[in-house]
């Protein structure tokens, strides 16, 4: 016997950080996969309905209609856009924050660190003005006047990001979005008891929602945040838990909003609040990177050097960050930050603080963040760090897994830093893509769960297959946390491409598998795919890109899954998403989109497998464009 | 020890198998008049074509050999109990313990030509079976005297053979009186019906029209004669003890048996059919495992003597029809019925007295314990009931009744 | 003999066991996601019912005194005096479901699909005899014990 928590858990394709949580004395989502194993039938289908005091009903052979009537098709697809509706609701309120502290940040003058980012941004949206906070102003009130509108009302921006055969294609199925927060309540409304029972009208404002997600909580969120926050810059940085240095005092930081973060950042390295680090004891701060802000950090960390250390793991790496002993407090805003923490907080006397009700964890202190009180806010937050410390250190054991991670993973890729890398032009990558040097381009995105394999495992088995099929593969989301960790985002990962990708990718020094940050930045893939089609004067189903989710997690996933839809992209999963119970839902996301948009959904668990039909879509594309 | 068996239908098979599980040595003889073992209630089966000989066995091929079992075919003509033996056409056969399980045989009606003429089968014995599919062949024009299990068991293998030009005649005012009421009845009649049969419902047989001897008409008491080339005659079995005449084993009817189904001579026992205890087949396996366990020494009771219990399915209509069919005085009568299913439950005071269900008869099994056991259904909704009701678990997994 | 041993105590009533059992006796191949459940053809053999204490978890006890196969005029249903598992043989089978009507618990049913053959537990012969629904119980409500028959 040993002081092991259970050593039931499940596996990681992170062989050290699987043996690091195996030897825990306290339990984390790993331990509880097994136990959790019997999954209900009725809700992976998506046949349960509970909208109505008769329910839950179940759709079997025996009872093939629930009391009211609705049939599989109805159930699923209700709960299929309810989900839909609540991702997308997310990453709304995610864009609405970033607005909102750009505005403050203009209004209150505040720093701007990425005026290129306002100027191409602004120029976008037709703003023209020359004092950078006059037109920071115009650009989040812009941003924000298109959330507030009403259902009814198409927002402007949609037209001025989207690509404009794209837009057209939304435009003739009537799929453009009104105001993005009323998008969602419509959706909810529709999904309610006794109301919508349409399949087909329901599944068009899944994609609806899509695109108000895409344009708005993921390409805006990105723009927005580089103006506040600075641009990306490529750089080789260090992930893993090795980051974390038990000589400062550490803040794990979960969740989406980095723009929430900013004057935190600042006073944290600032001369006097270091001072009283070094008065309890330790060197300074640091914030740990966690989940997708970690990712945002990291992606903007050339200008964040002195209090950024790198990121230490994705979503369900979390637990294993504080189980470590050296996190003095975890500053969540958003998810992903699991129930599953609370208890390691609690006994590892961690600190809980979140700076946005949203993400209210249950023992946690909730310091709602309001641009105003932010100084306020920031010396609360650091009197209780240092008071953590203190109280902490010395009492709690130290376990840190040294040699996690490694030291040269590309971060800082953008769309403008990719094309500036490439002489500011896309050409070079369309023609080594024309040249098959590249095959194609692959996407892969979103979370990680521990159910396709183990963590992160079918994200890396499929990453892996794709760049030894040549085709190089841009990440956003939880899967940049697993793949930078197994050391897919060092230059020396080209030796796993297949001999055309190895040599570009050796040629320039790049892995072969890029960083663009967190899942935020599927907004940027989306940039780069409509400058790529752009340039070569094809829409974007035309190009041979393809999407994958392989480790899917949450209901945001459903919503950018439901962009890439509607941009007419092949979107992978490894898992079903809980719609299999409907021939309908099943038939229109498979098969009947690529006469709408162009897009499918293509579910497949096996890597191999996987890889192999997201290669067989390229090729058809290729062979469409005669390349 | 040597015991001997007298019949290979439910009961005997029944008894060997519980004597052979008590008993590996002991020494087990069967005799059959059948050369080949089948279960008679799938007779009608093999003349429909469904099933060849061998598929009417209701044990495996390989059930003698495996049980240790010698099996004669010899034809029983009479019982010497005094030095305990079987004579039989061939040699007497000597027994320490003798179980009498020989069944029943058509009991034909001395009416015209009925009991002698060459076209007129009964259906009971695989012998008869053949000889209809045999007869079958050449004929056209079918009667069939009885409309209970049997007379339309015939009239289905009959129908499956392609035969429309059936006439079945019946005493009664319904098809299968004994087993269903009324409506029950006549959703059978209408399939029938549907294929070709025709129904003389009240009708009595008087005499037969004969050519040589061949009955070639059969005439009813309404003047009708209904041409025929072949006659099945359904109108009942008499127990097969025509070898008791000389014995002095006590018979009426059928042999008289005690509780623990033992004749009016020791070492002397019977089972099935030739009891006059019950007519189906579940209830002749129970008498064979009672009978083989007091064979064996043992003091069993036969207990489970309720035999108001059928299932019928023709072309596809199940139904499950348990106690009375028509109520009594006092009796309740719920109904229910909707597109697929009629169901019909007598109420006796708090218990159920009488199950229909035609249609679904998914999990049914239950009400045979309610009205068998006269369970109280006090405060409880008829219509909602369910084993569920009265779940209870043994210690060792089994189910049990939680009543009261 | 092996049973499964029912706690129903324990059981919630989340049909998971229905489910498994339907997905075990699929006749095409595949997965839990696309068990067709509006197929009449995908039929379980258990049966959680709701009664004023919870939930009745009906599952074939393979009786030691079997009335289905005392009941059976064909020989399709037998009990295996080794295993004591009752199975049921639809090649054998004369559709004529004394042995539903025997079941005093109610488990044995006709097919629904087409009222042809008996929907009987046969303890996932196909799977060697370890039952699917007790793997899928989340509450280990169900589960298999040796008992002496």
């Amino acid at each position: 016997m040993n002081k092991c928590y259970d050593c039931n858990i499940c596996t990681s394709a992170d062989k050290p950080l699987e043996e690091f949580i195996a030897g825990l004395p306290m339990e984390t989502a790993f331990h509880r996969v097994e136990s959790q194993s019997t999954k209900c039938g009725f809700g992976l289908q998506g046949v349960c309905c509970r909208l109505c005091a008769n329910g839950p009903c179940r759709i079997t052979p025996d009872s093939q209609r629930g009391i009211c009537g609705a049939d599989a098709d109805t159930i699923v697809i209700r709960n299929f856009l309810r989900a839909v509706a609540a991702g997308s609701g997310c990453y709304i309120h995610v864009v609405e924050n970033a607005a909102r502290n750009l505005k403050d940040t203009a209004i209150s003058g505040g720093a701007l660190k990425g005026l290129g980012a306002l100027d191409r941004l602004s120029q976008k949206l037709g703003i023209f003005e020359d004092d950078p906070h006059k037109k920071a102003l115009l650009v989040a009130e812009a941003v924000l006047a298109d959330l507030y509108k009403p259902e009814y009302e198409t927002m402007d921006i949609t037209k001025k990001i989207a690509y404009d055969p794209r837009y057209h294609k939304w435009e003739e199925l009537g799929i453009l979005p009104g105001g993005a927060k009323s998008e969602v309540f419509k959706a909810i409304v529709k999904c309610s008891t006794n109301l919508n029972s349409d399949p087909v009208d329901m599944l068009l404002d899944c994609l609806r929602l899509g695109i108000s997600t895409g344009i708005y909580g993921l390409t805006l969120t990105n723009l927005l945040n580089d103006i506040m926050l600075g641009e990306p810059q490529l750089r080789m940085a260090p992930v893993g838990l090795h980051v974390i240095d038990p000589d400062y005092i550490n803040v794990m930081i979960t969740g989406h909003q980095h723009s929430i973060f900013v004057d935190l950042q600042e006073r944290l390295i600032s001369p006097e609040v270091i001072k009283m680090a070094q008065d309890a004891g330790a060197k300074g701060f640091k914030l740990i990177g966690c989940t997708c802000v970690g990712q945002d950090l990291q992606l903007r960390g050339a200008h964040y050097t002195e209090i950024f250390d790198g990121h230490a793991g994705n979503n369900f790496v979390s637990e294993a960050v504080l189980a470590t002993g050296a996190i003095d407090a975890v500053l969540s805003e958003f998810n992903c930050t699991l129930p599953g923490i609370e208890p390691i907080c609690d006994e590892l006397l961690i600190a809980q603080i979140c700076l946005d009700d949203v993400a209210k964890k249950a023992n946690a202190q909730l310091i709602n963040f309001v641009y105003e009180d932010r100084e306020r806010i920031s010396n609360e937050i650091i009197n209780q760090l240092i008071s953590s410390y203190s109280t902490r250190r010395g009492s709690v054991p130290i376990n840190l897994l040294p040699e996690h991670g490694n030291t040269n993973t590309l971060t800082g890729v953008s769309e403008v830093t990719l094309k500036a890398f490439l002489g500011d032009t896309w050409q070079p990558l369309i023609d080594l893509i024309v040249a098959g040097e590249i095959k194609g381009v692959a996407g892969v995105l979103g979370c990680s769960n521990l159910v396709s394999g183990g963590h992160d495992v079918l994200t890396v088995e499929l990453t892996k297959e794709l760049i030894a099929r040549d085709i190089i593969v841009l990440t956003a989301g939880c899967s940049s946390g697993g793949l930078e960790n197994v050391g897919l985002m060092t230059p020396e990962a080209a030796q796993f491409a297949g001999p055309k990708l190895r040599a570009v990718c050796e040629q320039l020094g790049i892995p072969p598998v890029l960083n663009f940050g967190p899942c935020l930045a599927i907004g940027r893939l989306e940039l780069v795919a409509t400058e790529l089609a752009e340039a070569i004067g094809i829409d974007i189903p035309q190009l041979p890109l393809v999407l994958s989710a392989p480790q899917w997690l949450e209901e945001q996933a459903l919503a950018d899954g439901a962009f890439g839809l509607a941009l007419g992209l092949p979107v992978h999963l490894g898992l079903p998403p809980f719609v299999t119970g409907s021939s309908i839902a099943v038939k229109v996301l498979t098969e009947d989109m690529k006469a709408l948009t162009g897009g499918q959904i293509v579910i497949n668990p096996d890597a191999k497998e996987s890889a192999q039909l997201l290669e067989e879509i390229i090729n058809e594309k290729r062979a469409a464009l005669s390349i | 020890m040597k015991h001997v068996i007298i019949g290979t239908g439910a009961a005997g098979i029944s008894a060997a198998k519980t004597i052979r599980i008590l008993n590996s040595n002991d020494e087990i003889v069967m005799l059959s008049a059948d050369s080949i073992i089948n279960s008679r209630s799938m007779l009608h089966k093999y003349i429909s074509g469904e099933r060849d000989s061998a598929s009417l066995r209701f044990v495996s091929a390989d059930f003698f050999d495996a049980n240790n079992i010698s099996w004669l075919t010899r034809k029983v003509t009479s019982i010497d109990t005094a030095s305990k033996q079987v004579l039989t056409d061939a040699e007497p056969i000597s027994y320490d313990r003798l179980l009498i399980a020989t069944g029943a045989n058509s009991s034909t009606p001395p009416i015209g030509a009925l009991q002698t003429a060459v076209n007129v089968f009964g259906l009971r014995h695989f012998t008869d079976a053949e000889s209809i599919k045999r007869a079958s062949e050449r004929a056209e024009k079918f009667v069939i005297i009885g409309a209970g299990l049997v007379g339309l068991d015939a009239a289905y293998a009959l129908i499956e053979q392609g035969k429309r030009d059936i006439t079945i005649v019946e005493m009664g005012d319904r098809i299968l009186p004994v087993n269903l009421d009324p409506q029950a009845a006549a959703s059978y009649q209408d399939l029938f019906e549907k294929m070709g049969c025709k129904f003389l419902l009240g009708a009595r047989v008087t005499d037969t029209v004969t050519s040589g001897d061949v009955v070639t008409g059969i005439s009813l008491e309404s003047g009708e004669i209904l041409d025929c080339d072949l006659v099945i005659v359904a109108t009942g079995t008499r127990p097969a003890i025509e070898f008791l005449a000389d014995s002095n084993i006590a018979f009426e009817r059928a042999i008289t048996v005690d509780e623990n189904l033992r004749t009016s001579v020791p070492d002397v026992y019977a089972a099935g059919d030739v009891t006059g205890l019950s007519g189906i087949w579940p209830n002749a396996v129970n008498q064979g495992e009672i009978a083989g366990r007091n064979m064996c020494g043992d003091n069993a009771v036969y207990e489970d003597s309720f035999a108001m219990k059928n299932t019928i399915n023709f072309f596809g209509l199940l139904t499950l029809s348990v106690g009375k069919t028509v109520p009594e005085e006092d009796d309740v009568v719920l109904i229910r019925e909707d597109r697929r299913n009629y169901k019909k439950l007598i109420l006796t005071g708090d218990t159920i007295s009488g199950v229909i269900l035609q249609g679904d008869i998914s999990q049914s099994g239950f009400w045979q314990h309610m009205v068998k056991n006269k369970i109280s259904i006090a405060g409880k909704n008829p219509w909602k009931l369910s084993y569920a009701d009265f779940y209870s678990t043994k210690e060792n997994g089994e189910f049990a009744w939680k009543t009261g | 003999m092996k049973r499964i041993i029912i706690k129903e105590e324990e059981c919630d009533g989340c049909k998971n066991c229905s489910l498994a059992c339907m997905q075990a006796h699929r006749t095409n191949s595949g997965t839990l996601y696309d068990l067709n459940l509006t197929d009449l053809a995908n039929e379980s053999r258990n049966f959680i019912l709701a009664v004023d204490s919870g939930y009745a978890p009906l599952f074939c006890r393979h009786c030691d005194e079997p009335e289905c196969v005392r009941a059976c005029i064909s020989g399709a249903m037998t009990k295996d005096p080794e295993s004591g598992i009752v199975s049921y043989d639809e090649e054998v089978c004369a559709k004529c479901f004394m042995c539903v009507m025997s079941c005093s618990f109610g488990i044995l049913k006709p097919d629904r699909a087409t009222s042809q053959k008996v929907v009987k537990c046969d303890f996932c012969a196909q799977d060697g005899y370890d039952p699917s629904c007790v793997k899928s119980c989340p509450k280990k409500a169900i589960l298999i014990e040796e008992v002496t028959a």
